[in-house]
């Protein structure tokens, strides 16, 4: 009875070594990317921190949900999403006049070489429905469909939108380079 | 495919491998350019999104969940603590119940009963009249007369009652007089006996009265004397 007991709890640690195996080697094939979609949705750095601190911790308790390893990924992003959703229902409680406030965005000077810099701010400057299909396009390697399903759209609406980011991305860019050649010429 | 439409296939995914996109491209010379130089942007894109990940982000995301798992740890063990308490404190309750359950002192006096053969008095001075009624007095009661052949006067606790122990000799031997002040929690039996001893108790106002001798005495002519004698106040 008590070596029973005794494979039992063995059993148990053991588990619980796989689940901790699991998520350290989920931390590290994500984090990264996790973290850079979270910058680019939230544009705060200390915000997107937090975020994907809460997402991982979430991820923890329900680790067990997750079967398939392919799917981690998409599991992950929709975790982070919701917690960023939350962020807002919470901020609901407590409105502040927006004129009053600092409003954060850490795109604008973040740093990297001139070319970076340059797309950097204008990614930052595109709106979230633009912006967010096409850095889960960027970051993740999503196909139209997979970002379809990832923000609940229907894929044509995705399409456009991945379409409208990139055009008005170009625009941007060539107005700069035209205003440059004026100034240069 | 137009112009347009091309334009709007690669903006929507300039990795795209769709077979008539491709061929549209291996057809005009100007797509391809248009789709080289988009495919060069996408790279300039995602190199502009890879922006700095916290350095310790990594070991931060280990280490809270190491964190949360000794708290949730802790308030397990917290409820098996708190279980262990219930448990403790329902055994306590249990236990004062228990002993405030109501005793029946009918034994107890039968056990005092073998002491009393071997009692002796406490102090030098002869049991009076005054002396019992001083003991008595506690009790609310006095003896209006003195019992013949008084040895003793002690108080004595049945169980957890309190009462006055008169250790008598009498012709029929020795016999023991307890007063015992009445309480809600305690039950005296009206007759009691052992191998050795046998007792009657008298129910009065406010106590009772138990009267022990051996087992052959008579005890009714001292149930009779007692009762005469002894009075409580209300």
């Amino acid at each position: 009875m008590f070596g029973r007991n005794k494979s039992d709890s063995a059993q148990v640690l053991s588990g619980m070594k796989a689940k901790h195996q699991r998520y350290e080697a989920l931390v590290k094939a994500f984090h990264a990317d996790i973290y850079r979609y979270a910058f680019w949705l939230i544009k705060d750095q200390s915000i997107a921190e937090d975020v994907v601190q809460e997402t991982f911790l979430r991820a923890w308790r329900s680790l067990d949900a997750l079967n398939d390893e392919k799917a981690a990924k998409s599991w992950l992003i929709t975790i982070l999403r919701r917690e960023n959703a939350r962020r807002f229902e919470r901020k609901q409680f407590d409105t502040v006049d927006i004129d009053d406030c600092h409003i954060q965005d850490d795109t604008q000077h973040a740093d990297g070489d001139l070319k970076d810099r340059e797309l950097q701010r204008l990614l930052g400057g595109l709106s979230v429905e633009y912006r967010e299909p096409l850095i889960l396009q960027l970051i993740f390697g999503f196909s139209g469909e997979e970002i379809a399903n990832q923000l609940g759209l229907n894929k044509n609406t995705v399409m456009t939108r991945l379409f409208r980011a990139r055009n008005q991305l170009k625009e941007a860019l060539e107005k700069q380079n035209e205003q440059r050649g004026r100034v240069n010429g | 495919m137009d112009e347009l439409e091309f334009r709007r296939r690669i903006y929507a995914d300039p990795e795209t491998t769709d077979s008539d996109v491709v061929e549209a491209a291996k057809a005009d010379e100007s797509k391809r350019s248009f789709w080289n130089e988009q495919k060069q942007l996408d790279k300039q894109l995602k190199q502009a999104l890879k922006v700095d990940v916290p350095e310790d982000l990594a070991s931060k995301l280990i280490w809270q969940q190491s964190a949360d798992e000794f708290t949730r740890y802790k308030r397990r063990s917290r409820w098996y603590l708190a279980m262990a308490a219930s448990v403790a404190f329902t055994v306590g309750i249990g236990l004062t119940m228990w002993y405030h359950q109501p005793l029946s002192i009918g034994g107890q006096a039968l056990a005092h009963m073998q002491y009393a053969e071997m009692e002796h008095a406490h102090s030098l001075l002869p049991v009076d009249l005054n002396m019992v009624n001083a003991k008595l007095a506690s009790f609310g009661g006095s003896f209006s007369e003195m019992l013949d052949g008084v040895e003793v006067a002690n108080y004595c606790h049945l169980s957890t009652v309190r009462s006055l122990h008169l250790i008598v000799n009498t012709p029929q031997g020795k016999m023991s007089v307890f007063v015992v002040p009445e309480r809600g929690d305690v039950s005296v039996p009206s007759e009691f006996a052992d191998g050795q001893y046998h007792g009657e108790s008298i129910k009065m106002k406010h106590a009772n009265v138990m009267i022990v001798g051996d087992k052959d005495a008579d005890l009714s002519d001292m149930k009779k004397a007692v009762s005469e004698r002894i009075q409580f106040s209300a």
